[in-house]
């Protein structure tokens, strides 16, 4: 088993975040057509990275500037294993994964295009990220990165940041894409309830959907009356009904 | 007989099947078959393509069962078949898969358009330790803070039974005041 997906799927900015959390040991392998990337990871850290290309597996990168390439492609496949053999592996990377990040997100035209599922606008709310207590880290914020982030707990989203600052737009923009990739803020999830739910009718469900045949009793199990949406079940049948899935 | 039902969803290859397996009375009925699509023949071989279902006796008049509703998005018409009337339902998520979030994501604001029943979302496959944590789960699905995110293993069944009870008292703390309600009635 491994976690595995694409650069669309998940960042390299997000993955090294979820290192860090766990802490992972193991190996990250990129590969986006002839090249292949390579990271070591042990407790969380980077150890060493590079990049090789073609069937003569040339090396093309390594250590820090290998991780900061990679950081800058926006397409490749990802596989990460655990393997705890990587702890004792020697350490050639220099620096941690947020300054990393943080210099790859220097280096890119548009940091923003590095995470295409955040979708960072004005009316993004923002909040602190809840870092894991063992986080350190050597990354030095410039000055416009710490006005936005003392700004996040009290507004109610970028637009107020900019507001406040007096930072551009697209620089604030800029600005929210980097904390989000070094995990220092994070997108707030949605604080309105969701939309009442509106029951189908059951005739128009019978009628459109193919399934009309597997509308048998099991499936009928629990439907209430017209009107009601959840069955009618007390306390004491929930009790009951917990009482016997402690005891299965 | 009394008939309640939890309904387990997810999306494809998410352990629902499994997740019904590790708790059910009975052998989970399954209406599983070879799958068609070359990605998803790479995941896993077969699929449920209607729905499986196990079931736990209460008493000898209450009986919960528990469904598993297709995981891909072309069954999505049973959706609403199942949800209609659950006690409540469990969200199975993929946690090895980060491309299945964005499906995870609209199969649950497709869910709380159906029903308002309480629900949860399982983290699965927490056994590989390469799998993603709950806590990064629950960002990438844009979760607010009181909806649970548990972390699963849907082959274990203590750590399933874990979870069910979770989703129960949630339900029964959803619940209204029994007393209120007789003063009201």
């Amino acid at each position: 088993m491994a976690l595995e997906g694409t650069l669309h799927d998940m960042s390299l900015s997000d993955i090294f975040q979820v290192f860090r959390m766990g802490p992972k040991s193991g190996v990250l392998i990129l590969t986006r057509e002839v090249d292949r990337g390579v990271i070591y990871v042990s407790e969380g850290r980077l150890i060493d990275a590079f990049i090789v290309q073609g069937p003569e597996r040339t090396v093309m990168a390594a250590s820090d500037e290998a991780v900061l390439q990679m950081l800058n492609w926006d397409s490749a496949d990802f596989i990460f294993r655990h393997e705890i053999a990587t702890d004792r592996r020697p350490v050639r990377v220099e620096h941690d994964a947020e300054w990393l990040v943080l210099e790859g997100m220097r280096r890119r035209a548009d940091p923003v295009r590095s995470m295409p599922y955040h979708s960072i606008t004005l009316d993004t709310e923002l909040q602190l990220a809840a870092l894991p207590s063992s986080a350190e880290s050597g990354v030095s914020l410039d000055v416009d990165q710490w006005r936005v982030l003392s700004q996040v707990a009290s507004s109610q989203n970028l637009r107020a940041i900019c507001e406040a600052t007096g930072i551009p737009s697209e620089r604030a923009i800029r600005i929210a894409a980097e904390l989000l990739a070094i995990g220092l803020v994070e997108i707030a999830p949605p604080s309105q309830p969701p939309t009442p739910p509106t029951r189908p009718d059951r005739s128009d469900l019978e009628r459109a959907s193919p399934a009309k045949s597997l509308e048998v009793t099991l499936t009928n199990a629990g439907v209430p009356s017209a009107g009601n949406r959840r069955p009618s079940v007390g306390r004491g049948l929930m009790n009951a009904i917990m009482r016997r899935v402690r005891d299965l | 007989m009394q008939q309640l039902k939890i309904v387990i969803t997810g999306s494809f290859a998410a352990g629902k099947t499994q997740f019904i397996n590790s708790i059910s009375d009975i052998e989970t009925v399954s209406t599983d078959v070879a799958t068609t699509l070359d990605e998803e023949k790479e995941v896993k071989a077969q699929t449920t393509v209607a729905l499986d279902f196990g079931t736990i006796a209460i008493n000898e008049h209450v009986t919960l069962y528990l469904f598993g509703t297709p995981g891909q998005e072309r069954f999505d018409y049973m959706w609403e078949h199942l949800a209609m009337g659950c006690l409540g339902y469990i969200v199975m998520v993929d946690s090895c898969r980060p491309a299945k979030f964005p499906e995870t994501r609209n199969l649950m604001d497709r869910f709380a358009k159906i029903t308002d029943a309480p629900f949860l979302v399982a983290a699965n496959k927490q056994d590989d330790p390469a799998a993603l944590p709950p806590a990064y789960v629950r960002r990438r699905l844009s979760l607010p803070p009181h909806i649970p995110v548990l972390p699963c293993i849907a082959t274990d069944r203590v750590n399933v039974k874990a979870i069910l009870l979770t989703l129960l008292e949630r339900i029964t703390s959803s619940l209204p005041d029994e007393e209120t309600e007789a003063e009201q009635g």
